[in-house]
């Protein structure tokens, strides 16, 4: 094969953010790429307040999701789950359940042995759902029932039921440990003052409210299709080829709006695997949706934290050294916890970090993957110390920031909830409704990679075409694609209509780690000056034959030498095919590294221990914002999924039994429209990078640090093991 | 096959959510709805060896968005269900998310009241009225609640979002001029995770200034 040749390289200078000082940094491009996205308060649509154009879809019910797939002849699927946390499947009798009028295809999970309460045994598929639900009845499963533990405090003693082969007899596994430990431990012997702490967090859980599934439509072919409700389209045909045995490329992906992933929904998954193999068994399209229950007790979830942490301070507010063990209760799955100090200098640190394992189904990624579980424990120290020292919170964090973002985010917000009114002393205020405030920070990466592959195409109608595989979770994907089109050629967002959502379409990524939007705008942008310059060769003749430079594209018109033309007029002037640019992704288009900081302002009733929120305010950077409209509603969805772990939200298991007691929405406290504090989303635009940066996972991180400080100020009530229920906050006030 | 005495019958029980969840639970079904309760018993002992010898459906018709739709569906079926599984073509603008009435998604309104339609047998809804949120307005004529959704982007992923669109619509043409506690009461039925509430307190507000919801 020939290698293509080399392309030439340019270097130009971008805005970075270095160990926090904003610079001016050299990278290197190829030398034909176009220009950059200019300065960012120079755009005509991005960086402004536009609707998203799914919307009048979504607000009328037209928006199809996968579950709401239906097609001729399909059969609907459910799962038969383990009532056991423990047991060898010792035999299954399903001779009732394919007697059920209705029923097609019952198939047994691979696995003989079930480690968590909710383990799928065997999938069913049946001509109507209520028949399907009858099968799951009347399959006769025998068990062996095996010891179990549920309880992170009872799986570490010795004599514990051995929950992962590769674990200890603690049911500990060493992931890492990092740092000198005596230099930790002759740190702290220099501090005035140290803080001893132990912090926990439970499994929170995704609650997408479209559950997790899929629709395979395969009838005995040498095609399928599958509908998934996934954030990633390219996840899907690879598995579900496999299962089906046919060739990937015989498979297509189709997610054109799904309902909620944060996190959870890569790949076919366990439904996809059953709904695969039962449409192979019976050439009939399947549709396997989990429900409600299923979600909550074998769609993954955040990991639970256990975190022993050990602090020493200087009275000047410099911290010298840190210890800490943390323990990742991710299950039978490894978990996640960012590593302590973090964010903060810390001095001399060290720490150790464990999986913690239990009886309960692994734990997988959510929306920032181990660092709220993180945050809160540190930013819950912070506060700690800083009260122990007498000294303001946001002065004592600025202190051990090294990254001026954060000092100039802190201060904003500080403005913005009137830290200025609180009381330094914490429950210092009189009256049975006491107010407090906190804060806290966060950070994450947002940066892009290439993957995806965008055409942009321009037809002699005037219509115009931007066509890429992604995915839209919700997050606004298909408006800023069209816009970043639209204001290339001077157009409105509504002038361009966007195809997604296909694996048949080019190649795109999976929206995880906050990569989308650094993915792929910059090869939507590419792609449109692509576009643009062989437009511009093409309607060169109606302007004078002037050079594609000179050409201008604004408010509808192309013009150029003291010309212009509408815009039909010019697309008028292109050959039958219209002209594609196909845009590839450009690392000087987007960046990486961003910082939130976050403040809380709640209500604490001293008498029955109920606590209101009354007002958050988060602070956001991430270069340039593509459209400020959706990203403050990010920001604002931040604040209440992080609100929701602070105060309400978590996974409760019954020991004996080992079964999750809340596997559902009516005892699983989401947050709901009662509870909202006032939101207050501030997109920092100090934030000078003319580069786009996904923001979604930093949104969620440093509101949940900012809600427990806050309760801690009004109550005087430290409350270290969430969700910081009233039963807490009335022990506390005993206590003290 | 439902007859006009069975279904009134069933209506006088029909509102208390237990029982569907019974009818759903159970796994029997009929010949006529009505029968559900003198056979409760039976069906209670023959649980342990159940569901081949109780099948059967009933017809029926319902009134959606001022259409007659006719379907067959056994008697423990809902209404949501029936519309997105049974109805030809079907009407899937209310989602199925949690199926015990607890989150709202699937609201739709009864005789101009919004109720949760997984809380609803279908032959308990062959008399009434139903409005779902495709029948409040389409993308090129939206009614006021759906186009202040858009314009103050009441909505990420939008699953929950049909939910609070009728539920808002139904409360507007109640009270046409609410409070920012009065929306929230309103909405307090209705889950969302992306976190849109801020907004969809807005969206009602500014749809309320607007006028003409349903």
């Amino acid at each position: 094969m020939q290698q293509a040749p080399a392309k030439k390289k340019k270097k130009i200078k971008v805005p970075r953010v270095i160990n926090g000082i904003e610079t001016m940094v050299e990278i290197e491009v190829d030398e034909d790429s176009g220009p950059g996205w200019g300065p960012n308060d120079k755009h005509t649509l991005l960086n402004h307040r536009m609707t998203r154009v799914d919307g009048p879809l979504k607000t009328t019910g037209g928006a199809k999701y996968t579950y709401d797939q239906r097609l001729p002849g399909m059969l609907y699927a459910r799962i038969l789950r383990s009532p056991h946390a423990h047991a060898q499947i010792k035999n299954l009798d399903t001779d009732d359940a394919a007697k059920i009028p209705g029923v097609k295809a019952i198939i047994p999970a691979p696995l003989k042995e079930v480690r968590f309460a909710g383990a799928p045994v065997a999938a069913v598929a049946a001509t109507t759902p209520e028949a399907a639900a009858d099968a799951l009845r009347a399959i006769k499963v025998q068990y062996e029932v095996l010891p179990h533990v549920v309880h992170a405090t009872d799986a570490i003693k010795p004599g514990a039921p051995k929950v992962v082969d590769e674990a200890n007899e603690n049911n500990l596994q060493q992931k890492n440990k990092n740092g000198d430990p005596a230099k930790a431990e002759a740190a702290l012997a220099t501090a005035d003052a140290i803080v001893e702490a132990e912090y926990i967090s439970p499994r929170i859980h995704h609650a997408c409210l479209e559950t997790h599934g899929i629709v395979v439509d395969y009838r005995g072919g040498n095609t399928a299709t599958v509908y998934a409700s996934t954030q990633g389209t390219f996840t899907i045909p690879e598995d579900a080829a496999k299962e089906l045995e046919l060739p990937q490329s015989d498979v297509t992906a189709i997610v054109q709006h799904m309902g909620g992933g944060f996190g959870s929904k890569f790949g076919i998954g366990t439904e996809g695997m059953f709904a695969c193999r039962l449409s192979k068994q019976t050439r009939a399209p399947v549709k396997l949706m989990l429900t409600r229950h299923d979600e909550f007790v074998m769609a993954g979830n955040r990991s639970a934290s256990w975190q022993k942490l050990k602090a020493g301070v200087k009275n000047d507010g410099t911290i010298v050294g840190l210890q800490a063990r943390q323990y990742r209760l991710g299950g039978i799955g490894q978990g996640s916890q960012a590593g302590q100090p973090y964010i903060y200098r810390m001095g001399d640190t060290y720490r150790e970090v464990y999986s913690l394992h239990t009886n309960e189904d692994s734990s997988i990624a959510m929306r920032a993957p181990g660092h709220p579980q993180a945050s809160f424990a540190v930013e819950s120290l912070m506060d700690e110390l800083a009260y122990k020292i007498k000294m303001d919170p946001v002065e004592f964090r600025k202190k051990n920031l090294r990254d001026v973002v954060y000092h100039r985010q802190l201060d904003r917000g500080a403005k913005e909830i009137g830290w200025a009114k609180r009381n330094p002393v914490a429950g210092g205020n009189v009256g049975p409704l006491k107010r407090g405030m906190g804060c806290a920070v966060g950070t994450w990466g947002g940066g892009g990679n290439n993957q995806c592959k965008v055409d942009v195409t321009i037809s002699r109608d005037g219509s115009v075409l931007v066509a890429v595989g992604t995915q839209d979770l919700g997050t606004g994907t298909r408006t800023y694609t069209r816009a970043i089109v639209a204001e290339e050629f001077g157009l409105q967002v509504n002038d361009v209509r966007e195809e997604i959502g296909s694996s048949k379409l080019g190649g795109a990524n999976s929206s995880g780690g906050s990569t989308t939007a650094a993915s792929l705008s910059p090869s939507v942008k590419d792609g449109a000056i692509k576009a643009r310059l062989l437009f511009s060769e093409k309607v060169a003749p109606l302007l004078d034959n002037a050079q594609p430079g000179e050409i201008t594209f604004s408010g509808g018109n192309v013009s150029a030498k003291g010309k212009s033309v509408t815009w039909k007029q010019a697309c008028a002037a292109l050959p039958a095919a219209g002209v594609m640019g196909h845009g590839e992704w450009r690392q000087d288009l987007q960046a990486s590294g961003i910082h939130g900081a976050a403040f809380a302002e709640v209500e604490v009733d001293v008498e029955t221990g109920h606590i209101r929120p009354i007002k958050m305010v988060h602070v956001q950077d991430g270069g340039l914002p593509l459209n400020r409209l959706t990203l403050e509603s990010q920001i604002n969805g931040g604040m209440i999924q992080s609100l929701g772990m602070a105060l309400w939200e978590g996974r409760v298991m019954d020991a004996q039994l080992g079964l999750q007691l809340n596997p559902g929405f009516g005892d699983y406290k989401l947050p709901g429209a009662l509870e909202m504090p006032e939101l207050v989303p501030i997109i920092d635009d100090d934030d000078k990078r003319e580069a786009v940066i996904g923001v979604a996972e930093g949104c969620i991180i440093p509101a949940l640090g900012a809600v427990v400080n806050a309760v801690f100020n009004a109550s005087g009530v430290r409350v270290r093991e969430l969700p910081i229920t009233p039963d807490k906050i009335l022990m506390g006030l005993m206590n003290t | 096959m439902a007859k006009e005495e069975d279904v009134k019958e069933k209506e006088q029980s029909s509102h208390d959510p237990s029982r569907r969840k019974f009818l759903k639970g159970v796994g029997i079904a009929g010949a006529g709805a009505a029968l559900v309760d003198k056979w409760s018993l039976e069906v209670e002992a023959q649980e342990k060896n159940p569901p081949a010898a109780l099948s059967g459906t009933v017809s029926l018709t319902l009134n959606i968005n001022g259409e007659n739709r006719k379907a067959s569906v056994e008697p423990r079926t809902t209404l949501l269900s029936t519309m997105r599984d049974y109805l030809e073509p079907a009407v899937t603008g209310p989602k199925l998310v949690c199926d015990v009435g607890t989150c709202g998604a699937c609201t739709v309104l009864l005789d101009g009241k919004p109720a949760y339609s997984c809380l609803v047998l279908a032959v308990d809804a062959t008399n009434k009225k139903i409005t779902t949120v495709e029948g409040l307005g389409t993308p090129d004529r939206p009614n006021a609640v759906q186009a202040a959704f858009v314009e103050h982007d009441a909505l990420m992923c939008g699953f929950c979002t049909p939910g609070f669109v009728t539920t808002i619509s139904a409360y507007l043409t109640k009270n046409p001029n609410p409070s920012l506690a009065e929306v929230r009461e309103a909405c307090k039925g209705n889950f969302c995770r992306c976190g849109t509430y801020p907004r969809v307190f807005e969206a009602a507000l500014a749809a309320a200034k607007n006028g003409k919801t349903a």
